[in-house]
């Protein structure tokens, strides 16, 4: 049976609705992100909030991009944020300070920014297509192995060196362990 | 029982509200809507820099800013007529989210050393290097 392009009995567009669902699930746990108090939950709000953006990728027609966020960011760099959350939690530390002293401002600087940036877009004429264009996986790959080969290459020894930065700055220092404290 | 239900329509409300924001700013058929959203996504990471205590909470800030940008560079690939732009700026995302994976990694094992010497994760406790 096929599906129309609208929902039945309504005029909305099925991606209309896809759209405001990713957006406000999106911008919701982005929200929560940076305004709730226990970070644990910072943490798994962050991961639903990579996965809105996911299909919100989808949608713009990139989905080579959105499987890529799921891999990267869901898939390591949430799990990263939240072993290093269960490493630095201790029961000492106040969770009821979420906040520094300079919210306030912060948030002000945040809306005029914001202000901004949304009259900045509505005022530019960008020109472009009326309509989002798909990509096309093999001529991204094409691209990613001919022109951009260079930048690849070097992408990955950045990573390489990102890792091994990362162990040398976690590894725990022998000297300063066995010290008593 | 009644509090999980009211409390999941308020959320499914504030969702959906949130939501009409980029219905408003054109639907998902416009640039518009796509550039609304990485603009309020990047102000929400901005804000959650600059206000967070927790060293951890201001990376995951970072994270939030880098994937506003990387929507807006998607957004704008997409949208372009040229078809060879969409499929460079789909390289491009790639590479932004290789070089965030390697600040992630970088980032947090910092913040793992100083926590070792330091014995907190709030930044504003951060008020010398050494021991």
């Amino acid at each position: 049976m096929a599906i129309g392009p609208t929902i039945p009995f309504t005029a909305i567009p099925w991606d209309d609705a896809l759209f405001v669902l990713l957006a406000g699930t999106m911008l919701a746990s982005g929200l929560a992100v940076v305004v709730m108090r226990d970070i644990i939950r910072c943490g798994l709000a962050m991961m639903v909030c990579f996965g809105a953006l996911a299909g919100i990728y989808v949608m713009a027609g990139a989905p080579l991009i959105g499987a890529a966020q799921v891999l990267v960011y869901i898939g390591a760099i949430s799990v990263l944020v939240l072993f290093a959350i269960m490493l630095t939690q201790t029961k000492s530390a106040p969770t009821r300070l979420a906040f520094q002293t300079q919210a306030g401002p912060a948030a002000v600087a945040a809306v005029v920014l914001l202000v901004v940036v949304l009259l900045a877009i509505g005022s530019t004429t960008w020109g472009g297509g009326p309509d989002r264009g798909d990509t096309n996986t093999a001529e991204v790959a094409k691209a990613l192995f001919g022109p951009f080969v260079l930048p690849f290459e070097v992408v990955g020894v950045l990573l390489l060196a990102a890792v091994i930065g990362g162990v040398f700055l976690a590894k725990r220092d022998r000297s300063s362990s066995d010290r008593p404290e | 029982m009644i509090r999980v239900f009211v409390g999941s329509a308020l959320a499914a409300a504030f969702i959906v509200t949130l939501g009409l924001i980029g219905l408003a700013a054109g639907g998902s058929r416009s640039l518009n809507a796509y550039l609304t959203l990485a603009g309020i996504l990047f102000t929400i990471g901005m804000f959650g820099f600059l206000a967070r205590r927790n060293a951890i909470s201001m990376l995951m800030s970072i994270e939030l800013m880098l994937n506003a940008v990387n929507l807006s560079i998607i957004a704008f690939s997409s949208f372009s007529t040229t078809p060879e732009f969409r499929n460079n700026g789909s390289v491009i995302a790639l590479m932004v989210i290789a070089v965030a994976a390697a600040e992630a990694t970088v980032g947090l094992s910092i913040v793992l050393a100083i926590y070792r010497n330091r014995k907190t994760p709030l930044v504003d406790e951060y008020d010398a290097m050494s021991q």
